[in-house]
């Protein structure tokens, strides 16, 4: 079963904004009327995804689970697939993915225990997923800041000792050319991570800036 | 005259903030490059006098970190905390004070007398940043003694310093590192478990660094600790902990450990560092901007290497005809004069041939290349350039399972397969090593180089010797995604500091040339001449003649080569441009053009090009991957380069008719 979008954005938005969710605010930040919100929200919860405590919207299990595997299905978007005509066949040859662990596991070689870190991430991810991208993505000048590289223990051990934790800002100074290298500046030095190490990395990108 | 006292210090920090030239500083040329027990990390030793001291100086591997992903890291830290130098020197670049700082959390978590050298704080300036060396000092609780290495600034004061620790005249009272308190809590418990149940150990480590080691997850100290009776118990304690650290905090506790270490880190940099002025970068700034441009990055690499092997060419050519005069004309006559006196012909024959024509054979023709070689090597390596060679060339790279530093490798080879294969250990695992290490001795090196200009650049053409160099690249590509494929493992992605470009200082150039050139001739040399010796010996024999006869099948039939290439062939192994020169002996014209057909000399350039790599390389190859694998990598250079010739016989026969 698949959720539509506009459904999921919602879903998103009451989880980023924790437990504060104020139909005013969520209008404002779909660029929906209130109107429009209430048959929103109306299908949410009629679908269980979302309950009313007072004045606050907040997601039920069911809701918890369904943006979970939406961040999960986004970051193996951003992560698992090249762009473009290639990236289309690969998806098509994969068809759905209906086991996302054995698929995490089996495609991209993370171990139980990476698993579980990636898990625990991706619920812990403050504010909507979207606003999450992998640092590979970003531009020359753009600034993002980790929120977590997904790979096994040593490749994340590694970014660690050199300066790459969760938190730190990142500031993409080039990248090279057919998915070179990326250089970024982190922590008063520069970095120059391969287009595979970079594409692990993921980093929020600051607000007030695209 | 009193007696002087002995003591050990040793240099630690990260790559590239100025430990070697440091080193150099201290010990001058009195120094002794060789290789840690058992290990392919180069361990750097000198002797220093001072006030009555005598200083030994250990240069340790650069790292960013004392964890247990590479050689170099256990190398350093099992130095530090098991020989326990008297002190340590934590060289650390002030422009870059907080992922240097992370180190110095770690040679204190090490328990170890540490002093640092605040180093280039002339470059930290330029980049507007000014650091308190008394606050860091009091900080840490450690002397901090700032330094410029490359002109010596400061050393004498850091000497000064390290003497005054020695004498008790300066007491240290490092900094205790703290983590957060759900943290701190249970190392606590850990390291009481660990002081009870794991005495020995504890007497070698400092205990408390065991249990940090122990939640930071470290394979060797976690294989160390089970190693005991009790230390099942413990790192079962020790993986509880972790898990309940992993529940608070979300993140792997290695990961959290880490990042208190740099919050640390940050926190004293960004007390005690200034931004003072905007930075005055600009000439580095642009140089970088070009150097690593996604399109104009590439002409210019070209520009750089095809300059570099002008220079290389040029000066070598020079350099040869003026030795070759010198040993020709009057050290090998003058010798041979004095031995007649006293030795019987047969004998003076065996030892001029042999032995002195090793000599000057290595002297002549190998030295000449080999030292511009290096002078342009290290002006690359200090200047920052390298760096962006391997940005740059990442890419192509990981087409055959190696990342961008291989390529500095495969660079290094055109010049000399030797060092190159020294150069291999930048890459951080053993499989990537041989991998890199097996591709490089493809590459044609100068000598190589001679050949194919000599024979087919110069009789058919330099088109066809260019065509000569992309068919052996496409084989470096091939065979390393052949290798890469077969080798068990995962590939290792690129993560690579990119220093700051900076001027070369030359003193240090002339310096790291004179100490590779050392190298390069403990590990060549010997094998030269002893071959040379051998290689003699059979001709005098007259058993060359019976191995040639030998090999006629395989020469002439199956390469299509004139029976007189064969000799030439096997020479080859001792110096790869000895074949053309002893082809023109045998053929006893100096004009190939006359005994070999164009093909037999594609042919020829080809299998000289391929087959295994020169008798000094073999032994570089031995020292970095042991017997086995330098056996195995000879024996498939030496059955490609025949399945090669022998094809490339029958094609060209058959395409030019």
């Amino acid at each position: 079963m698949s959720i539509e979008p506009q459904l999921l954005e919602l879903l998103e938005l009451i989880k980023a904004q924790n437990k504060l969710a104020r139909p005013g605010g969520l209008a404002l930040e779909l660029g929906c009327s209130l109107d429009d919100l209430g048959k929103l929200l109306e299908k949410a919860s009629k679908e269980g995804l979302v309950e009313r405590m007072a004045d606050t919207w907040r997601l039920t299990d069911k809701g918890r689970i369904e943006v979970q595997r939406h961040r999960e299905r986004y970051i193996h978007e951003k992560y698992g697939h090249k762009p473009g005509f290639l990236g289309q066949i690969t998806r098509f040859v994969e068809g759905s993915i209906q086991d996302w662990r054995g698929h995490w596991r089996r495609r991209h070689g993370l171990d139980e225990n990476s698993l579980r870190g990636f898990y625990k991430n991706i619920q812990d991810l403050e504010g909507r997923v979207e606003e999450t991208s992998s640092l590979a993505d970003l531009h020359p000048g753009e600034r993002g800041i980790v929120a977590f590289a997904l790979g096994g223990y040593g490749l994340i051990r590694r970014l660690a000792d050199m300066g790459l934790t969760p938190g730190t800002e990142v500031t993409v100074i080039r990248n090279a050319p057919f998915r070179g290298p990326i250089e970024v500046a982190v922590r008063g030095v520069s970095l120059a991570l391969g287009y595979g190490v970079a594409s692990k990395v993921f980093v929020k990108r600051p607000k007030g800036t695209d | 005259m009193e007696t002087k006292r002995r003591i050990t210090i040793a240099l630690a920090g990260n790559a590239n903030v100025g430990k070697s030239v440091i080193f150099n500083q201290l010990t001058g040329l009195d120094q002794v490059i060789g290789n840690w027990p058992g290990k392919t990390v180069e361990r750097a030793e000198g002797t220093l006098h001072y006030h009555g001291y005598s200083i030994r100086i250990l240069d340790l591997p650069g790292t960013y970190s004392l964890s247990a992903f590479s050689i170099e890291e256990i190398v350093a830290r099992d130095y530090i905390a098991i020989e326990r130098p008297d002190v340590i020197v934590n060289v650390v670049d002030a422009s870059a004070l907080e992922r240097n700082l992370y180190f110095t959390i770690q040679l204190l978590e090490l328990e170890a007398p540490v002093v640092m050298a605040l180093n280039q704080v002339d470059f930290a300036a330029k980049k507007g940043i000014r650091v308190d060396n008394e606050k860091l000092s009091k900080a840490l609780g450690i002397p901090v003694a700032p330094t410029v290495a490359i002109t010596g600034i400061g050393i004498d004061e850091l000497l000064s310093t390290i003497v005054k620790i020695l004498e008790g005249k300066t007491e240290l009272t490092p900094l205790k590192i703290r983590y957060g308190k759900e943290i701190e809590d249970r190392l606590e418990k850990l390291e009481l478990k660990i002081r009870e149940k794991l005495p020995e150990l504890s007497a070698k480590y400092p205990a408390r660094w065991i249990a940090v080691k122990l939640l930071d997850k470290d394979e060797d100290i976690t294989a160390k600790v089970e190693g005991y009776q009790n230390g099942a118990e413990i790192s079962a304690l020790a993986n509880a902990i972790a898990k309940e650290i992993e529940r608070i905090h979300g993140e792997p506790s290695p990961i959290v450990i880490a990042s208190e270490r740099y919050s640390i880190a940050s926190g004293m940099a960004e007390d005690v560092a200034r931004i003072e002025a905007p930075p005055r970068l600009h000439l580095e700034e642009r140089l970088d901007s070009i150097t690593a441009h996604k399109i104009l990055g590439y002409p210019i690499l070209a520009l750089v290497m095809t300059a570099m092997f002008a220079t290389i060419f040029i000066v070598g050519d020079i350099l040869v005809r003026t030795l070759e005069n010198l040993f020709k004309n009057i050290l090998i006559p003058a010798t041979l004069y004095l031995l007649s006196t006293v030795l019987p012909s047969a004998l003076v024959d065996l030892i001029s041939k042999g032995f002195l024509s090793g000599i000057a054979a290595g002297v002549t023709i190998a030295l000449p290349y080999i030292v511009p070689f290096y002078v342009i090597l290290s002006i690359l390596e200090d200047s920052g350039y390298l760096p962006r060679v391997a940005f740059l060339l990442d890419n192509p790279m990981h087409k055959i399972g190696l990342h961008g530093k291989a390529s500095i490798c495969l660079l290094l080879g055109y010049g000399c397969n030797v060092p190159a294969c020294t150069g291999c250990r930048i890459m951080e695992t053993q499989r990537e090593r041989l991998l890199a290490g097996f591709v490089t001795v493809l590459i044609p090196c100068a000598a190589r180089t001679v050949v194919i200009l000599g024979l087919v650049g110069r009789y058919i053409g330099i088109p066809a010797a260019l065509g000569l160099y992309a068919f052996d690249l496409l084989l470096v590509f091939t065979l390393g995604r052949v290798g890469f494929k077969a080798l068990p493992g995962e590939p290792v992605g690129l993560i690579m500091e990119m220093p700051p470009y900076k001027m070369p200082s030359m003193k240090t150039v002339a310096r790291k040339t004179w100490a590779r050139t050392k190298d390069f001739v403990y590990i060549a040399f010997p094998l030269i001449i002893a071959g040379s010796v051998v290689l003699e010996a059979l001709a005098v024999t007259g058993l060359i003649w019976s191995i040639a006869d030998l090999m006629n099948p395989l020469i002439v039939g199956w390469l299509g080569l004139p029976s007189i290439a064969g000799i030439p062939i096997i020479f080859g192994i001792l110096r790869k441009e000895l074949t053309l020169i002893l082809l023109a002996d045998l053929a006893g014209t100096l004009n190939f053009s006359q005994v070999l057909t164009p093909v037999q000399m594609i042919v020829f350039s080809l299998v000289t090009m391929i087959y295994v790599p020169c008798i000094a390389t073999i032994a570089a190859l031995i020292r970095e991957f042991k017997w086995k694998k330098a056996l195995a990598i000879s024996i498939i250079d030496i059955l490609l380069a025949l399945v090669i010739g022998g094809v490339a016989f029958r094609l060209l026969t058959y395409i030019l008719g």
